[in-house]
């Protein structure tokens, strides 16, 4: 008759298991970042100091407030048990504030909730969102490659390329090295999904886990990089994708096309001899052309390199330059371009992305497009219909 | 942020007979041309022979052009300003109709009487060879293809949704497009709009041989003109029935101040031509009008009313 011992006070909780309720709660988790700062009461202004950030236990990843913190440095890393702390919901996300009735202590990692590898639940490429973690996913690295960079003062290798499995593609940055290959099917736990350029990317980092599988029914990476064109509207709809396919004519050009002039370091463009990075500085030519394409249903911009412009337009970066030297007007050029490539016929692959002003794509590649006239005849004979 | 408004592919046909309007939604509401067609159009794609340009600005300091871009279907007016200043330039600089393309807003201009006048203000004109003109009206004609097929799938599932026409990549304007036209356009021929598109798919073959574009300009009389329309051909619509009118009343004025009782073709086409009716579409009322017996030709050059 011997119920199971319960633990005195509230029972230890998951972050994913968070919901705003009244009473307290209690757990234990890692801090991922924080931030110091110190709010102004309005009432008789005094100032308060309170310590906000990022808290994860492996299940789900919770902001906190801290009021009055203690004074000494928090650092990342830092296991906390937090015992009688408030949840509260914030656009549809569980909070949690810790106040003077709140007891928070140092804690060890092995006190971080177990997590079964077998209970993380499945996810799918297509309904990961940032800020998604403790999730477990299988997926297909259609490509992969190491680069080098800089976080703060440090050199970083992350391992940057492309996953997908049947309902979509995402971007992969990996923080370790987890001999990655390209075609390899792997399921991966531990991962979780940021925001990059306003597209969700998968995460992995050291305490992620890697483990090859068959994954037959994932798709073939090349086959992905192959797909026929989609319609412009359902890109705009979707948000663009990691590797988006279309193809439209040019109706347009948008600024700035034609002949720019770049920072010799951050290759950002110049405007009036001034980087936005590195002030004075003596930019050099290049020529690019931000085209916009249409399909009828839609239309995005696509911004195009160098090489592509070059390609298309038929004149090179020397040739425009000459030009500028006996017209000095730089919008010409930009018109004579639009000009050259208005109804111009183009099937554009590559990363898209959305902002408030629609979708763009970065190509990586731009194939120009020639209609087989005979055979759109015989299409559209063939659909005049002379059903009446 | 409203995103980019898309070229609809149409034929000059489809915005003559467009005559309904709609505000879109937001902090500068888009206007938008809605067709019997399934077209809801703020933008348009078009592909034709584009003839020579006129002024029509008021004063020098406004300076406004207009030109006709017609496909086999029919024809509209193009217009730049000087807000449009490389468009304008584009349409100034031909002096014989050439095959073009023209991306531009559409315009709906109602006059007193209530007839309604479709231009495209044109964002860019670009003249381009035959057949860049022809793949670009097969794009116009598989589109509008597309649009018809919607409409009879509508009409006869009226319950179809946006999400199963997702899946087929159908775009959800398309569908709100052609819910609209049912209603705004209940009584409309669809059959015989798609039978019309047959000139067109001819001439993306290329077996109409050269384009009224490519014969020469001037409305010399002694040049045979171009083959009358078929005898199908349906009611014409608003916009043609106020061009036909024009031609008369400018065929009459001609023969009331002339010697013999007959009207000069050539004075006529010139008198037209000022009003902005150019030369090709002007044959094509002309011819027309003989089709139909209003007016006749007794004496090669001399126009009467039958």
């Amino acid at each position: 008759m011997c119920a199971e011992p319960t633990p005195t006070g509230p029972v230890e909780s998951r972050l994913r298991d968070l919901r705003a309720t009244t009473s307290p709660v209690e757990f234990v988790a890692r801090v991922v970042t924080c931030e110091r700062r110190e709010v102004t009461r309005k009432a008789d202004g005094s100032r308060r100091p309170l310590l906000s950030g990022l808290l994860s236990d492996g299940t789900a990843t919770v902001r906190f407030t801290w009021w009055d913190p203690p004074r000494e440095e928090i650092e990342r890393g830092t296991v906390l048990r937090v015992v009688g702390a408030e949840v509260r919901e914030f656009r549809g996300r569980p909070e949690v504030t810790f106040s003077w009735k709140t007891r928070v202590g140092p804690a060890s990692p092995a006190e971080l909730p177990r997590v079964d590898a077998e209970e993380i639940p499945f996810r799918t490429v297509h309904d990961l969102r940032p800020a998604d973690e403790g999730f477990r996913i299988e997926v297909r690295v259609v490509r992969i490659a190491p680069k080098s960079v800089t976080v703060g003062t440090e050199r970083r290798v992350v391992h940057e390329g492309l996953v997908a499995d049947r309902t979509g593609a995402i971007a992969l940055s990996s923080w370790s090295d987890f001999g990655l290959r390209t075609g390899e099917a792997v399921r991966m736990a531990g991962a979780y999904v940021r925001s990059f350029r306003g597209r969700p990317s998968l995460v992995l980092d050291e305490r992620s886990s890697v483990v090859r599988v068959d994954g037959t029914d994932l798709p073939d990476p090349v086959e992905l990089l192959r797909r026929p064109p989609r319609s412009i509207a359902e890109v705009e709809d979707e948000g663009g994708g990691e590797t988006v396919a279309v193809e439209g004519v040019v109706v347009g050009l948008l600024p700035p096309s034609g002949l720019v002039y770049r920072c010799p370091t951050c290759h950002r463009s110049v405007r009036s001899g001034i980087c936005r990075i590195h002030g004075q500085v003596e930019g050099q030519p290049d020529l690019r052309a931000r085209l916009v394409l249409d399909d009828g249903t839609g239309a995005l911009a696509v911004n195009a390199n160098r090489a592509d412009t070059e390609r298309l337009w038929g004149v090179t970066l020397d040739e425009a330059r000459g030009r500028l030297r006996n017209q000095p007007d730089p919008t010409l050029l930009e018109e004579e371009m639009l000009e050259a490539l208005l109804g111009r016929r183009l099937r554009v692959r590559g990363l898209g992305t959305k902002d408030d002003f629609g979708v763009t794509v970065t190509p990586e590649s731009i194939e120009r497009v020639d209609i087989d006239l005979d055979a759109a005849a015989e299409e559209l004979f063939a659909r005049l219909g002379d059903r009446s | 942020m409203a995103l980019r408004e898309p070229a609809w592919r149409v034929t000059a046909r489809e915005l003559e007979s467009s005559l309904e309007e709609e505000k879109g939604e937001g902090e500068r509401p888009a206007t938008y041309l809605l067709s019997p067609f399934a077209a809801r159009m703020n933008r348009v794609f078009l592909a034709g022979s584009l003839s020579p340009a006129e002024s029509i600005g008021r004063d020098e300091s406004q300076a406004f052009w207009r030109a006709r871009l017609s496909d086999p279907t029919g024809a509209v007016a193009v217009t730049a300003g000087s807000f449009q200043p490389r468009a304008m330039a584009q349409l100034r600089s031909a002096s014989a109709p050439r095959p073009a393309l023209v991306v531009g807003k559409v315009h709906l201009f109602r006059g007193r009487d209530g007839v309604g006048y479709v231009s495209v203000r044109a964002e860019a004109v670009r003249s381009v060879p035959e057949a860049e003109e022809r793949a670009a009206l097969a794009d116009v004609v598989r589109q509008t293809f597309d649009r018809l097929d919607l409409l009879e799938r509508v009409e006869k599932d009226p319950a179809l949704t946006e999400e199963t026409l997702r899946t087929e990549g159908v775009p959800v304007a398309w569908l709100r497009a052609a819910k609209e036209s049912r209603t705004r356009y209940p009584n409309v021929d669809r059959a015989a709009f798609r039978r019309d598109l047959r000139n067109a798919v001819r001439r993306v073959a290329g077996d109409s041989g050269p384009s009224r574009a490519t014969a020469p300009p001037a409305p010399s009389v002694t040049v045979t003109r171009t083959p009358p329309p078929p005898p199908s051909a349906p009611a014409p619509s608003a916009a043609e029935r106020a061009e036909e009118s024009l031609f008369l009343d400018q065929l009459d004025e001609v023969a009331d101040v002339s010697a013999d009782g007959y009207a000069d073709l050539k004075e006529v086409l010139s008198r037209v031509s000022s009003h902005g009716m150019m030369g090709d579409r002007a044959e094509a009322i002309l011819n027309r009008l003989e089709e139909e017996g209003v007016i006749e030709e007794p004496i090669v050059g001399k126009l009467r009313r039958a």
